[in-house]
Parts: structure tokens; C-alpha cells; sequence
């Protein structure tokens, strides 16, 4: 094997295993589950690639060349279909991501209020897991929307105007969100 | 030599997501952790059948790659409707107010 065919195969697999424990680190590391989902397709798109093509130098042209790309491929597809339908499942049951407010603290935030299209959008939505008393249907999505932005402080003016805008229930900032600002 | 290095990252990962997996407060956190521990199995596999030059271990990595796959969407779906079959149970309209 020449030389510079193993140099390059080092250096793609050893990026991809950085990658790789950079993506488990996220997972361990990341306050809730959306943001679990981002560091996971770290691992799953740069860490699987970069490892694939390592080998990929080392096989040649083969029928083994054949099957990592397969493998690469698949797997590169999947992820996004696979991490794509956690994040819509985990919307549809009622896991509220975490948003930074006015002073910077991740609040558990009730997407269906800061997105109201997101209500309709999600097929089935389950009706306790909508905010009660304003299910916002495509008529009153501007002003539910405007509200929603200023509950989480996007706009401030607005949320001087109106701060008995509750939250929805917030159990305080996750202890692990302190090093995100 | 370098297979070994990069197995040794994929093994640290996959110790990782199995913490994860563990203390997952919610079932999507762990299916999330199941599902790179899938892929990392995948990728251990190739990464092996590579270090001791039987490349033949790849195609249980496809097949792994399937299975992950239909086994996350499974058991999403599962979450989902309570069931994995019956049309019945698959009716989208019904709590749509």
C-alpha cells in the first residue's frame, strides 16, 4: 500500500473517531432532547463518512469498495429519517425544548405556542398536550404568534406590554443547561 | 494499526451511549441512544472485519444497517399509536377537534 493512500486513510479515520466521541460526548452532555438529536447527527453523518472513507482508501476499487458505500449510504439516509422522526414524536408527545428567555435561561418552552401552524402540522395532536383555552387555527396565527415571541423574550417591547403572559409550566432550568451562555 | 485506534474511539462512543441509554429521562432519549449504539455496532463491525482482513463482516453491517433502521421507526410508531398494525388504530382524524 502506498504511503500516501495509509496517510490519508490516518487522517479519515481518525477525524471520523473524533467526530464519533465528539457526537457521544453531545449526547451526554446536551440538556434535552432536541439538542441530543443535533450532537447524534454529528456523529451519524461526519464520524460514519469520514470513518467509511478511511476504509474505503484501504479496500479499493472491490467489491468491498461497493458494500461501504452502501453501507455509508444507507446509513446517512436513515439517520436523517431516524432522527427526524424522534424529533416529531418527541414533539407529538409533549416534550417541550428547551428556549433561552429574556436573561438567558433555557426554559421549557411549549412549541405549539411559540409555532402555532406546528398545532395543525402535527397530525394527531393529542389535546392535552395542546396549551389549553388557545389552540391557535391558521386565522389568529399572527397575533398568537407575536405573544408567543414575546414570552420568550424575542421581543422585548411586547413583553413589556403584556407581562401577565404566563409561561407554560416551567420547571426551571435544567441543571446542565448552565454552560450553554 | 489504524483500524485498532479508530475502534478504540467507536468503543468509547458506544460506552457513552449506553450511559445515555441508561439515565435517559425520556424513551426518546434512549431510542435516540439505541439508535448510535446500532450504528456504532455497524461501524465496529466494518472496522473490525477490516483490522483482521476479513472484509466479508461487512455484510453483517448491511443487514445491521436495515434492522436499525425498521427497529427505530418500529418502535416510533409504536410510541405513537400504541399499536404497529391494525389500520383502526392508525385513524389520524380521530382527535383532531
Amino acid at each position: 500500500m502506498e504511503p500516501a493512500i495509509d496517510l490519508l486513510s490516518w487522517a479519515a479515520l481518525m477525524g471520523g473517531g473524533f467526530f464519533y466521541v465528539v457526537g457521544a460526548i453531545g449526547l451526554n452532555r446536551m440538556p434535552d432532547i432536541f439538542t441530543r438529536l443535533h450532537a447524534v447527527s454529528v456523529s451519524e453523518t461526519l464520524g460514519v463518512g469520514l470513518l467509511t472513507l478511511g476504509m474505503l482508501l484501504q479496500a479499493g476499487f472491490t467489491l468491498v469498495a461497493v458494500k461501504l458505500v452502501m453501507i455509508m449510504v444507507v446509513l446517512m439516509w436513515t439517520g436523517a429519517v431516524a432522527t427526524h422522526a424522534l424529533a416529531r414524536a418527541a414533539l407529538h408527545d409533549g416534550e417541550k425544548p428547551l428556549l433561552a428567555d429574556k436573561g438567558g435561561a433555557l426554559m421549557p418552552t411549549d412549541p405549539v405556542s411559540l409555532f402555532p401552524e406546528l398545532g395543525v402540522r402535527l397530525a394527531a395532536p393529542l389535546k392535552s398536550e395542546i396549551v389549553e383555552g388557545d389552540s391557535p387555527g391558521p386565522a389568529d396565527a399572527g397575533s398568537a404568534e407575536s405573544e408567543a415571541l414575546a414570552e420568550v423574550g424575542y421581543g422585548a417591547d411586547e413583553a413589556e406590554a403584556n407581562p401577565d403572559a404566563e409561561r407554560p409550566d416551567s420547571a426551571g432550568p435544567d441543571s446542565t443547561g448552565k454552560d450553554d451562555r | 494499526m489504524m483500524f485498532a485506534v479508530a475502534i478504540i474511539a467507536v468503543l468509547i462512543a458506544l460506552t457513552l451511549a449506553v450511559v445515555r441509554a441508561l439515565a435517559g429521562p425520556s424513551a426518546f432519549d434512549r431510542l435516540l441512544a439505541a439508535n448510535n449504539i446500532g450504528t456504532s455496532a455497524i461501524m465496529l463491525l466494518a472496522l473490525f472485519g477490516f483490522m483482521t482482513e476479513r472484509p466479508e463482516f461487512l455484510d453483517i453491517g448491511i443487514t445491521y444497517v436495515l434492522l436499525n433502521m425498521i427497529g427505530t421507526l418500529a418502535v416510533l410508531k409504536f410510541f405513537r399509536y400504541g399499536a404497529l398494525g391494525h389500520a383502526q388504530d392508525l385513524d389520524m382524524d380521530q382527535d383532531q377537534s
